[in-house]
């Protein structure tokens, strides 16, 4: 394979864009919220790929987005879902698989400091989320956060540790 | 791939069909936002005329709702939350628990805005080839700088082929899991790895196979620029989106200052 052209890094960023898509749709019944496991693979993209790669998947899957496809939660799409109350959560996967991503390269391949990268990624959703939900919707901040992060914490700490198993199983298929 | 069954590109020969792939992401981006803004009044308009596009494209409306199902009941969980804890005139309580008039007025109108930005990417997508929107995204994406517009074209590409691969590899795994029991587990990461470990190691290696079968045949980005076909009634949409979407617009300003000066 030529080594200027970066051709598994292109199909695995694709393959990213794709798992995050079907993320959406692929909810696991446990009780009566179900977890869906888009922004697991948003932050996997990050631990995997790398900071530059995982950033250019997360751009890609919002442009898809943008452009009317329906990947977000829901199967819904366009310009108005993004910059509408929710789309603090999505423009925050941009820093979050950065952070993440770079984070991951910093502190080493092992599981402890992935669940660190992962948890500091999930910070950084919220950080851009929960004000976007706040501003959109005109209220107090202790409403915003109990609408737009503590019902998703159990289910984080649950996606943080799944991601985190599934990273070390996965790395060594991949060979960017 | 049943989850997506409906979203998928479905040939055909109306005029949304042969509308030029740009034009119909402008009009998307419209709608979008038109919708955000728009008040009950503005909904109901957007409704008829996405339904009777829908209707011409062959999607009758009892199908549309059989394979939204899960979706609508997401809705109407949206309405109840908001229903609920949104503080207002109580239509009713129950033990404590308040409905309020608000409430039910922001939720269903929450509601009715996230399924009409549904039915509009249903649109898209059902009417729109994945090849057509690879090559559109190219062409909005060529005159911003420091974007590899022929890269991401190729992304999007792949990830076109592989959303059903992964979907149908999902949905054979879930059964194989199933067909174990897996889904009795008490433990949500065990269930979780049970079900994305072996998907995500056959889309990697599906994903291999893929980067071996490109480079065997020297791919690269230098590959000719995509052709857009007109269907000649593009300026036709534009106007009657355009209007339509600054109908709904006004229509909600014009609502809320009268509600505001009452």
């Amino acid at each position: 394979m030529s080594p200027a052209y970066p051709l598994r890094s292109i199909v695995y960023t694709a393959l990213f864009v794709a798992l995050i898509s079907v993320g959406a749709f692929i909810a696991i019944p446990i009780g009566p919220v179900p977890i869906v496991l888009q922004n697991m693979f948003v932050l996997l993209a990050g631990l995997i790929l790398g900071p530059a790669w995982g950033l250019s998947c997360v751009a890609v899957y919002l442009l898809v987005g943008l452009a009317g496809l329906p990947v977000f939660a829901g199967g819904t799409s366009g310009i108005g879902k993004l910059f509408g109350p929710t789309g603090g959560y999505l423009l925050g996967y941009l820093p979050a698989v950065f952070v993440t991503g770079t984070l991951s390269d910093w502190l080493g391949k092992r599981p402890v400091f992935d669940i660190l990268s992962l948890t500091a990624g999930s910070v950084v959703v919220y950080a851009a989320g929960v004000p976007w939900l706040k501003i959109a919707f005109t209220m107090s901040w202790g409403k915003a956060m109990a609408a737009g992060m503590m019902p998703f914490l159990a289910g984080d700490v649950i996606k943080i540790a799944a991601a985190a198993a599934i990273a070390g199983k996965i790395r060594p298929f991949v060979r960017l | 791939m049943a989850a997506l069954n409906l979203f998928a590109f479905r040939a055909g020969t109306t005029a949304l069909h042969r509308l030029d792939v740009r034009t119909k992401m402008v009009l998307v981006c419209m709608v979008s936002l038109a919708i955000l803004a728009a008040d009950f009044t503005g909904c109901l308009a957007c409704f008829l005329v996405l339904y009777g596009l829908i209707r011409t494209i062959g999607i009758s409306f009892i199908r549309l709702l059989a394979q939204l199902k899960w979706f609508i009941l997401l809705l109407i969980i949206m309405l109840l939350t908001s229903s609920l804890t949104i503080p207002g005139t109580p239509v009713f309580s129950l033990s404590g628990v308040m409905v309020t008039q608000e409430g039910m007025a922001r939720g269903a109108l929450v509601a009715v805005r996230f399924f009409l930005v549904m039915m509009t990417g249903l649109l898209f997508s059902a009417t729109t080839r994945p090849t057509a929107l690879k090559s559109a995204a190219q062409w909005f994406l060529r005159p911003i700088p420091l974007v590899p517009e022929k890269r991401v074209a190729i992304m999007i590409s792949l990830f076109l082929r592989f959303l059903p691969l992964i979907l149908d590899q999902a949905q054979q795994t879930s059964d194989a899991v199933n067909a174990r029991c897996g889904n009795l587990h008490k433990n949500p990461v065990r269930r979780i790895r049970c079900l994305t470990l072996p998907v995500m190691k056959k889309t990697f290696m599906a994903a291999d196979n893929l980067c071996l079968a490109m480079d065997a045949r020297c791919f690269t980005e230098d590959r000719t620029d995509p052709a857009f076909e007109k269907g000649g009634k593009e300026r036709v949409f534009l106007a009657a989106g355009g209007g339509l979407c600054l109908g709904m617009v006004w229509q909600a300003k014009v609502s809320f200052w009268m509600t505001f000066w009452s």
